[in-house]
């Protein structure tokens, strides 16, 4: 088992371990495309929050933490599942769900992805197969359920879960370990350490930073990476995801990382003294993304040329998001009933016969049975 | 809808009407045979629970069902009950319709989070473009010093959140009907089973049926006394009727069968008729089902009311193991018709 942790990443100082192999050159570029669009729409996202109001809602942004959405975004298919935690922008792009939606969803807008009922911390894309919620490990144990179901069809479709450590401090985590391991379910699961579970550290609240050798014990294959090295987070989720597709049961993957900002908004929550600003700027040298540019530069494989573009692509993209999610309008107050009750059973209607209500006896005796 | 339901499945019931086979059977056969139907006709249906596939089978629920559908659909599931409920919600965005099974409602407490914090809510959060068709049968003891971990009927509780139908069938005829009902249904529902009814006999169509969820049924009619009764207290409310009728005083009952949704249409028809109301409900007085019914009668047909409602429910106390305070604990007849007795005499 790595002994790598938090406090032996800060001992390394500025890591210097991404590698881009020769076959890689595609995939470390779309994985660096990826956390380049993730990073400007956070950045606007975090600018426009604040004074405007507009975005009445908890948002947790993930700037720091793209490296595992973008790993995600090179190796999920479009009919696998992924599931995730409150700090969810990545992971809804990772999907390929729309960023015009997205932001809309932010405003409480009509073209939101969920008309403006969920917000960042509840943002769903079914027709993505995506999900997210913000009760911890919540979302990361109903992956459970959508491997089972990919099991039972019995194609080579997989769940992902995507969480933070913190999920680690709940029961429900190690029940759906246990099941996932017991049944050899087709689900990775993705621990993303950054540590905070909002300012209490991993080591005030766990005896032991050892999660990925205890999910071990429980007979899933885990392994513990620098998940800021983006190559070496898409490395281990391409080998794990295609285990599990081949019915080799289920993977934890615990990557450290670090988020930059607060833990929800787009100021700084340092003042809480929870955290020293040498930490902080250690982790900026680790940044994911000038991590692996530096590497594709090495390598030889960096699209300098191709990335102005790509920026300016993704900055008017970035407008029209804006202006879409401003121009939509609010939602139209909803019939509640149809909104929280389907109203139609076309299935029952199909399949089950209308019977006359029949006669009952009630001189019978009623009563609990011997025993249990 | 992202979930795209299995391959090769759904074969049409024989739709009957009118008068159809009937087999005289119990409470606990029923749920079987609507359980193995269920899934006859759909392979997206599976069952998962506790020794599900041993042979006692949660009651004879569930009984021989592996034998004919195999451990891949009807699935033992550790004593998780948190990740049983999440795994439930996760295969059913898959196009899968679980059924969850709990040997006693108590238990399924550890999944709270799951059924009010992610099932609940999973239509409306994704602005009813995601639905959960999900059953989860909760099973309640009562007797035989079940004490205060395996009694609590909480079907109040459930139908207090928006998102969740709640059934509480009476007899074998509706615990079929309702189950498939569930089953086939685009909505998550608790289906909360009194143990005490589970030897019952009902005859009870040998076709896949449904009953439908929010339409009361009223069992016997009467002028001077309108009960509405849930779960094993509708058996109790026909009894007592019985004996009431011997003295003169003819009492309608109406078994709601669902309290989510409550039919209250049927309970104030039959209040406008009789002008006295009782409720009885397997479950704590305080803030419970029996609250929802009179408010609900004394809103929109309270000066139909020629007396005072009277509630029988259970103490607001935990249920005590000991047969002599189980007898003190719960109603038993003699007080109730000498109760009844007098509220006919009221107006």
């Amino acid at each position: 088992m790595s002994a790598l942790s938090h406090e032996s990443i800060l001992k390394a100082g500025r890591y210097k371990g991404v590698k881009v192999g020769t076959a890689e050159a595609e995939s470390a570029k779309a994985i660096l495309r990826f956390m380049i669009r993730l990073r400007m729409c956070e950045e606007a996202l975090a600018r426009e929050y604040h004074p405007a109001d507009e975005m009445r809602c908890p948002v947790h942004f993930c700037i720091g933490q793209e490296a595992v959405p973008a790993a995600l975004s090179v190796t999920l298919r479009d009919d696998d599942y992924l599931f995730c935690h409150h700090r969810s922008h990545g992971y809804y792009l990772a999907k390929d769900a729309p960023m015009d939606a997205l932001f809309a969803e932010l405003y409480g807008k009509a073209g939101g992805a969920n008309g403006g009922l969920a917000g960042s911390q509840d943002i769903s894309f079914p027709s993505r197969r995506f999900y997210s919620g913000a009760i911890l490990a919540g979302a990361a144990a109903i992956s459970l359920g959508a491997a089972l179901a990919c099991r039972l069809r019995g194609g080579s479709q997989v769940a992902v879960a995507g969480f933070g450590e913190s999920a680690t401090d709940e029961g429900i985590l190690w029940e759906t370990l246990n099941y996932a391991a017991v049944a050899k379910l087709p689900v990775i699961f993705v621990c993303e350490n950054n540590n905070y579970s909002v300012f209490s550290p991993q080591l005030k609240r766990q005896a032991l930073d050892n999660i990925s050798a205890r999910v071990a014990s429980f007979g899933v294959r885990s392994t513990a990476i620098f998940g800021n090295d983006a190559m070496e987070v898409q490395r281990t989720l391409s080998r794990e995801i295609g285990l599990a597709r081949a019915g080799q049961g289920p993977a934890f993957i615990e990557a450290y990382t670090y988020r930059w900002s607060g833990h929800y908004g787009p100021e700084s929550d340092d003042l809480v003294g929870y955290r020293n600003a040498a930490e902080i700027e250690a982790w900026k040298q680790n940044c994911p993304i000038s991590l692996l540019e530096e590497a594709m530069q090495k390598s030889g494989t960096h699209p300098r040329a191709e990335l102005e573009g790509f920026r300016r692509e993704v900055a008017s993209e970035i407008t029209r998001c804006f202006s879409f999610a401003k121009s939509s309008p609010f939602p139209a107050v909803p019939d509640w009933q149809a909104l929280n009750f389907a109203a139609g059973s076309p299935l029952a209607d199909r399949l089950l016969a209308e019977v006359e209500l029949a006669d009952f006896d009630a001189q019978q005796e009623s009563q609990q049975a011997k025993g249990y | 809808m992202a979930g795209t339901a299995p391959s090769g499945i759904e074969r049409p019931a024989t739709h009957a009407t009118g008068s159809t086979e009937q087999a005289e059977i119990s409470y606990a056969e029923a749920l079987n045979q609507g359980l193995r139907q269920a899934l006859e006709l759909s392979e997206s249906v599976i069952v998962l629970g506790q020794l599900v596939d041993y042979g006692p089978g949660v009651f004879g629920s569930t009984t021989g069902l592996v034998d004919r559908f195999g451990p891949e659909r009807i699935r033992d599931f550790p004593v998780s009950e948190s990740a049983m409920t999440a795994a439930g919600i996760g295969v059913a965005i898959a196009g899968f319709r679980p059924v969850l099974v709990h040997h006693r409602l108590d238990f399924m407490l550890y999944s709270i989070d799951a059924i009010v914090n992610w099932m609940a809510l999973w239509r409306f959060k994704s602005n009813a473009q995601s639905s959960l068709p999900i059953v989860i049968r909760a099973i309640v003891g009562r007797g035989w010093g079940q004490g205060p971990q395996h009694s609590k009927s909480l079907h109040a509780w459930f139908a207090h959140v928006p998102g969740i139908r709640v059934a509480v069938p009476a007899t074998a005829f509706d615990a079929k009907g309702l189950l498939l009902e569930a089953i086939f249904g685009e909505n998550p529902v608790i289906m909360v089973e009194h143990r005490s009814l589970f030897a019952l006999k009902d005859r009870v169509p040998t076709v896949p049926y449904r009953v439908r969820f929010g339409r009361a049924a009223v069992r016997r009619s009467g002028t001077d006394i309108t009960i509405a009764a849930i779960g094993f207290m509708v058996p109790f409310a026909l009894r007592t009727a019985s004996r009431l009728s011997t003295l003169g005083v003819e009492v309608e009952v109406v078994d709601l069968r669902t309290v989510s949704p409550l039919d209250s249409e049927t309970v104030i028809t039959s209040v406008k008729k009789t002008g006295r109301l009782c409720v009885m409900d397997p479950g704590w007085q305080s803030f419970g089902a029996s609250a929802e019914i009179v408010a609900r009668v004394a809103e929109r047909a309270g000066r139909a009311l020629r007396a005072a409602p009277v509630r029988i429910c259970h103490p607001d106390s935990h249920t005590p193991m000991s047969s002599a305070l189980e007898l003190a604990y719960y109603p038993q007849e003699d007080a109730v018709a000498a109760r009844l007795r007098s509220l006919a005499a009221e107006g």
